[in-house]
């Protein structure tokens, strides 16, 4: 059996040395682009979805969240519940959201939507907000009769193009007019300009908590959520589970677990994306290989058939061509893992850039493990076949036929 | 001894559609152990087929083969590949040698797929070569050999496992007369030297004068047997 092997692979090896150079380079290069095709789109996905993850515990939940039980509107007592989880170990900070309804205008525009509200120490804590402020500056702790406002609420002087509706190029200074869902009216200086390149983030804007309770009146503000920023490197999962353990009986939830369906469904749309284009590579790849072993071997037939005559096993013929195959796959997979490794390195020095971020393409072990590894179950079947064909036909057709 | 091969009441018909071809229509006869035998015949005659018959590469729609002693009939594929690689050495029109190995590597190839010793069975192509005539071609590639040469290779590549019995199906078809007699003054020396049985099939009456015996077919029957008298013996080295 081993010797029988190693005759294969002594065939395999001088066909591969000395047979068809050029050819055999060019099976090689064809097998690291499918492989690099295989792997390219599927990392900058996953790049994509690692900018929107980002984004989301930067701006939108942080680490772990919390809202109030289902039915519930708002968070009772949230001054307690921010005492409770900043003594939970791993927690670096809370910062509370009080949003309430309304509209705001400027000059001859109005745009309806939230005015949230965080007391600004926190935030600065927990979130981004504060280091993506391109024009004026963050809300301070005692501000009471200022606005941070995101750019796409801004908008531009010009507002053809925008999504969403705008102030039409609101800047810092402008006074803006707020007309809150309980009929109390504001004016306000905006102070800043958010720009964080997540849409979702800049469509905000923010009054200081503050602001909020003397807009809401007797009460004071009341929060919705409370976003928790956790150590470096602290498991989120795990401080949920301490935060629960603190007797927490609000919906806790980590970033993970708040994500909105939308976008779980849009990793599902996104991993059938990568199936196919992972299919279509491995279809370009077996018709190689089928059509390559096709003809070499048709080439060698009669060859074949009298190798058979002599008394060479069928085995040590068709592996000879399996490992011909095998060995076009190894140096192409290599090639091709080198191919990606340079789009990688040139990707992360110049992002590609999407509207929502720079991305930077992605691959893991795991991505080019399984992609080479079907990849070279498939074309070791591919190879297979026709060599099994031809070596199989009889040894008078292999040896009469023309 | 004088029933070293035996093949009795051989048959082999093909089939095409209706019509019935009988490529051999009952052939009986038996070979000695180290006769040079030719098997001669018009185009169409079986010779080929017989041969075929009798290298166990194809098996006879009816009647008995015996090889030494053992009826090859009932063995199984695989047996038969053990007993063409352990006991026959095959030559056929077409050299077809691996066209990505040096000569030495085609005269070694089935020696190595045999599970010989690399050093013996280098040693012994390389010899095989220098006896052919092919000392100082060992690493050419048969691209780079003449049809002439290329054959000779093929036959030292039929003689790497010491075969007893060498099958030979028109070796010269492809070559001028003089590589032609190179070829089968190569076999008769090999024949007499190492006292290997040879089944020539060969349609050119000149090669007569080589063989201890001849077997002419005529519409797959034995018209003709005999051993040609006028025979020179000498061996030339
Ligand atoms: N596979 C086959 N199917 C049908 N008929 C066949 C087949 N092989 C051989 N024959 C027929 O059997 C007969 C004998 O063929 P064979 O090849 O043995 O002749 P031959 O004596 O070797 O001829 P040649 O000198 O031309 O090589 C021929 O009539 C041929 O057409
Ligand atoms: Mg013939």
């Amino acid at each position: 059996m081993f010797n029988d092997l190693k005759v294969s692979a002594f065939l395999a090896a001088r066909s591969i040395q000395r047979g068809g150079r050029g050819r055999n380079a060019m099976y090689i290069v064809i097998i690291a682009l499918v492989l690099t095709n295989m792997i390219f789109l599927p990392s900058v996905i996953m790049g994509a979805m690692d900018v929107y993850y980002e984004q989301t515990i930067d701006y939108i939940s942080s680490d772990v969240i919390i809202k109030p039980p289902e039915d519930v509107r708002y968070i009772d007592d949230v001054e307690t519940l921010l005492a409770t989880v900043n003594r939970v170990p791993g927690v670096v900070r809370a910062s509370a959201r009080y949003p309430m309804a309304g509209s705001i205008d400027f000059e001859d525009k109005t745009v309806a939507m939230e005015i949230d509200a965080f007391n600004p120490r926190d935030e600065t804590e927990v979130t981004k907000f504060h280091k993506h402020i391109t024009e004026g500056d963050f809300l301070g702790s005692g501000d009471r009769d200022q606005i941070l406002v995101g750019s796409l609420v801004a908008g531009n002087k010009d507002d053809i193009g925008e999504f969403y509706a705008s102030l039409g190029g609101a800047t810092v200074g402008d006074v803006v007019t707020v007309r809150y869902a309980n009929s109390v009216v504001r004016e306000y200086r905006i102070k800043g300009i958010i720009n964080t390149k997540s849409y979702q983030a800049d469509y905000m804007v923010f009054v200081t908590k503050d602001e909020m309770d003397a807009v809401t009146g007797t009460g004071g503000a009341q929060a919705t959520e409370v976003l928790i920023k956790t150590v470096t490197n602290e498991d989120a999962p795990l401080v949920k589970k301490r935060i629960l353990q603190f007797g927490v009986g609000e919906d806790v939830r980590t970033w993970e677990e708040a994500l909105p369906d939308v976008v779980s469904e849009s990793i599902e749309s996104f991993a059938i994306i990568n199936m196919i284009s992972v299919f279509g590579g491995l279809v370009i790849a077996v018709v190689l290989i089928f059509i390559m072993t096709t003809i070499k071997t048709f080439n060698n037939r009669k060859q074949i058939g009298i190798l058979k005559a002599i008394g060479l096993k069928k085995g040590i013929i068709i592996n000879s061509y399996v490992m011909q195959v095998i060995f076009i796959c190894l140096i192409g997979t290599v090639l091709g893992s080198l191919l990606l490794g340079m789009m990688v390195l040139y990707f992360t020095t110049f992002p590609i850039e999407f509207p929502d971020g720079n991305v930077t393409p992605i691959v893991t072990w795991s991505m080019i493990i399984e992609n080479t590894a079907l990849l070279f179950i498939s074309s070791a079947v591919a190879g297979f076949i026709p060599a099994w064909r031809v070596v199989n036909e009889g040894i008078l057709e292999a040896i009469r036929g023309g | 001894m004088d029933d070293y091969i035996s093949a009795e009441g051989l048959r082999k018909v093909y089939t095409m559609g209706m019509v019935e071809v009988r490529a051999i229509n009952g052939v009986s006869f038996s070979i000695r152990k180290g006769d040079f035998v030719g098997i001669t015949g018009s185009s169409g005659s079986g010779k080929s087929t017989l041969l075929h018959m009798l290298g166990l590469l194809d098996p006879p729609s009816e009647g008995t083969i015996a090889i030494d002693g053992t009826d090859v009939i009932p063995l199984s594929e695989a047996e038969k590949g053990v007993f063409r690689l352990s006991r026959f050495g095959f030559i056929f029109q077409d050299y077809a040698l691996v066209p990505e190995l040096t000569a030495e590597e085609n005269v070694s190839l089935v020696a190595m797929a045999r599970g010989d010793n690399a050093d013996s069975y280098a040693r012994r192509a390389r010899e095989l070569l220098s006896r052919v005539g092919l000392g100082d071609r060992t690493t050419h590639l048969p691209s780079e050999l003449s049809g002439g040469e290329q054959q000779r290779v093929a036959i030292a590549r039929a003689l790497i496992n010491k075969p007893e019995i060498l099958f030979a199906d028109e070796p010269c078809a492809n070559l001028d007369s003089t590589n032609s007699r190179a070829v089968l003054d190569l076999f008769r020396e090999i024949n007499r030297t190492m006292n290997l049985t040879v089944i020539m099939v060969s349609h050119e009456s000149w090669h007569i004068e080589y063989c201890d015996r001849v077997v002419r077919l005529h519409d797959g029957k034995i018209e003709e047997d005999f051993r040609p008298e006028k025979r020179d013996l000498t061996i030339t080295p």
